[in-house]
């Protein structure tokens, strides 16, 4: 035989397995079953006919105020909000809550139904969840801080470089007036050589750090100054500095480009040093400057191993380096550089490699 | 007349009240930064850090609409706002209306501002267990369309919904404010209209900020809770009748 209990309503309402209230329009209490008593440890002469949100925590009233009331009023329910009541010992219970405002036919709210179930886990686990969000947040918030910091560190050592290496440079260009021996010569030439690449480090680490603290690479263009005679004087130092390698050259620039040369000369410089580095060491890097179709292309090429399908969605990150001999091992600043000029210029830097040839290609509009 | 609406909701708040007022006056509703419909891009943390960079906002209003002598109607930290708004633009405004205003929450020495430092506190801690359906990747639907109906379901509690972190730093601004000081400076006709059972903004609170303000009027009305305009807006509109 069923319980009688199934059907009785009384019942159901005092012993469900929620808490229960009910409240007049002034936020009082006009009835609350008997689960949220037990709860509480409220008795129901402490709790009818006094203000809901009395037995609730300072924060959960304010809330009440400016959240939950305002609410009611407007929508006519609430679901599911948090809220803390406080026990007859004074612990917080925590809970959540859903609310529905009863109305009569024109709309004006008669009372306020709440049922409450009792959420201490759920909340606590909330709570740990906002924890390690927040955590989380200050900790990137320091990281970011840090890497801002250490950026500049690179921009100032970077500037700081570059004074030393001028006296280097000012130095053995004095003692080569005197040199007379081949020995001489050649630990000269070897100097010069080391000071180019090191200038040019340095030049690509400022690079860097400007761009990520946000100044950017900033151009100098001229349409009038000739690109091909910069080509050449790159190329020759490059050559000067690689004894043993090819470097082929081939232009065919008829209308003037809009760049800034000294950036183009970076980024020429940039990728034959790459080809050297990376190509295969008995076959020419080849290098081609043209002007066509509106466009202005430049492309360098070598000989060699492809570039691992793996590296290929890297190569232009900043501080990416592929496997090399250590003598000549970079920053992996060198692409990044290169292609921020490109971007900077509003052009494109792109790359194939194949088991024929590796070959970087930068086009941008001529004007 | 300038509706400003408090800490919680948006505009909404003056539903019941505002169209009273809308044959008599031209009637100004908006979302403080942050809240309601408002562009949540331009809420700059630093310019919302102090009630000074919301009551910019509402001299900007009023310059823009070429506002003189017209009504102030704040309701709870808006009232605050509007205090500070009279006085950084002399002419603007000619009355103002405070709603459940408060110069200090907080204690202190012998001032009862209702709430301790650690109760606001636990508040901004508690406002984190409630982020009402707030999901960054709502945000836009919610923020950008605030009329749209075809939104239906997904606009429950957006009267009250904004981005948590700005809900919060909203509630510390307001909380913590004191604007005791102000009080004596503000040299229009004032109303303060005080709730007989407000726990945000008590009896003793608004007969402190009554005495504050040379020659204001204070009217307690039957309504309980924090927020008459829209539990009682007839007693509010009524009030606010003998005053406009």
């Amino acid at each position: 035989m069923d319980s009688p209990r199934i059907d009785d309503f009384e019942d159901m309402f005092d012993n469900a397995p929620c808490g229960y209230v009910t409240l007049l329009t002034n936020g009082r209490i006009a009835r609350v079953n008997r689960t949220l008593l037990g709860w509480t440890g409220h008795t129901s002469d402490q709790m009818i006919g006094k203000p809901f949100s009395s037995f609730l925590n300072m924060a959960g009233r304010i809330y009440y105020e400016t959240h939950i009331a305002p609410l009611l009023r407007m929508q006519g329910f609430f679901d599911g909000f948090a809220i803390d009541m406080v026990t007859a010992s004074g612990e917080h219970l925590q809970m959540i809550a859903s609310a529905t405002d009863g109305r009569d036919a024109g709309g004006k709210t008669e009372f306020t139904r709440v049922a409450l179930i009792k959420a201490v886990d759920r909340r606590l686990y909330e709570r740990g969840l906002l924890e390690a969000r927040d955590m989380a947040a200050t900790g990137l918030a320091r990281e970011r801080e840090n890497s801002e910091l250490r950026e500049q560190f690179i921009a100032v050592l970077g500037h700081d470089l570059r004074n030393p290496l001028a006296s280097i440079s000012a130095g053995a260009r004095i003692l080569g007036r005197d040199a007379t021996t081949e020995k001489q010569h050649q630990i000269l030439a070897m100097l010069e050589t080391t000071v180019m690449r090191m200038a040019g480090l340095i030049d690509n680490v400022l690079d860097f750090a400007r761009g990520r603290l946000g100044g950017g690479i900033v151009l100098a263009r001229n349409a009038n100054a000739p690109v091909e005679q910069m080509l050449h004087q790159v190329i020759d130092e490059l050559r000067l500095a690689s004894p043993g390698r090819q470097i082929e050259a081939v232009y065919a620039i008829d209308a003037p480009v809009n760049c800034d040369r000294i950036r183009i000369g970076q980024l020429v410089s940039n990728l034959v040093g790459n080809a050297l580095s990376h190509g295969a060491t008995n076959e020419p890097v080849r290098v081609r400057a043209v002007t066509e179709d509106g466009l202005f292309k430049l492309s360098v090429a070598n000989g060699g191993e492809p570039i691992p399908e793996a590296a290929m969605e890297k190569l232009f990150e900043p501080f990416f380096r592929g496997e090399v001999r250590a003598s000549r091992q970079g920053l992996g600043l060198g692409l990044h550089i290169a292609s921020q000029i490109a971007k900077a210029h509003e052009g494109s830097l792109n790359v194939t490699s194949t088991a024929e040839e590796t070959c970087f290609t930068f086009v941008m509009p001529l004007r | 007349m300038v509706f400003a609406h408090g800490f919680g909701c948006d505009q909404n708040m003056w539903r019941f009240v505002e169209p009273a007022f809308a044959g008599d006056f031209k009637t100004v509703l908006f979302d403080h930064v942050g809240a309601g419909g408002s562009d949540l891009k331009a809420y700059d943390k630093s310019k919302y850090s102090t009630l000074g960079g919301y009551a910019d906002d509402v001299v900007e209003i009023g310059r823009e609409l070429g506002l003189t002598d017209a009504v102030f109607v704040g309701h709870s930290v808006s009232s605050m706002i509007g205090a500070l708004a009279v006085q950084k633009a002399p002419g603007m405004f000619g009355k103002l209306v405070m709603v459940g205003p408060s110069a200090r929450y907080i204690d202190d020495d012998n001032y009862v501002g209702g709430f301790s430092e650690q109760q606001i506190e636990e508040l901004l801690q508690f406002l984190d267990s409630n982020h009402m359906g707030w999901s960054a990747q709502m945000a836009p639907a919610i923020m950008g369309n605030p009329d749209r109906p075809e939104l239906g379901e997904e606009l429950t509690n957006s009267f009250c919904r904004t981005d948590p972190e700005i809900a919060k730093a909203f509630a510390r601004v307001t909380f913590k404010s004191d604007n005791r000081a102000d009080l004596a400076k503000i040299d229009i006709p004032t109303l303060i209209l005080q709730c007989s059972e407000d726990i945000i903004a008590s009896k003793e609170v608004g007969e402190f900020v009554h005495r504050g303000i040379p020659g204001s009027e204070l009217i307690i009305l039957e309504a309980t809770g924090h927020c008459p305009n829209l539990s009682a807006p007839d007693e509010v509109i009524a009030a606010m009748k003998t005053f406009v």
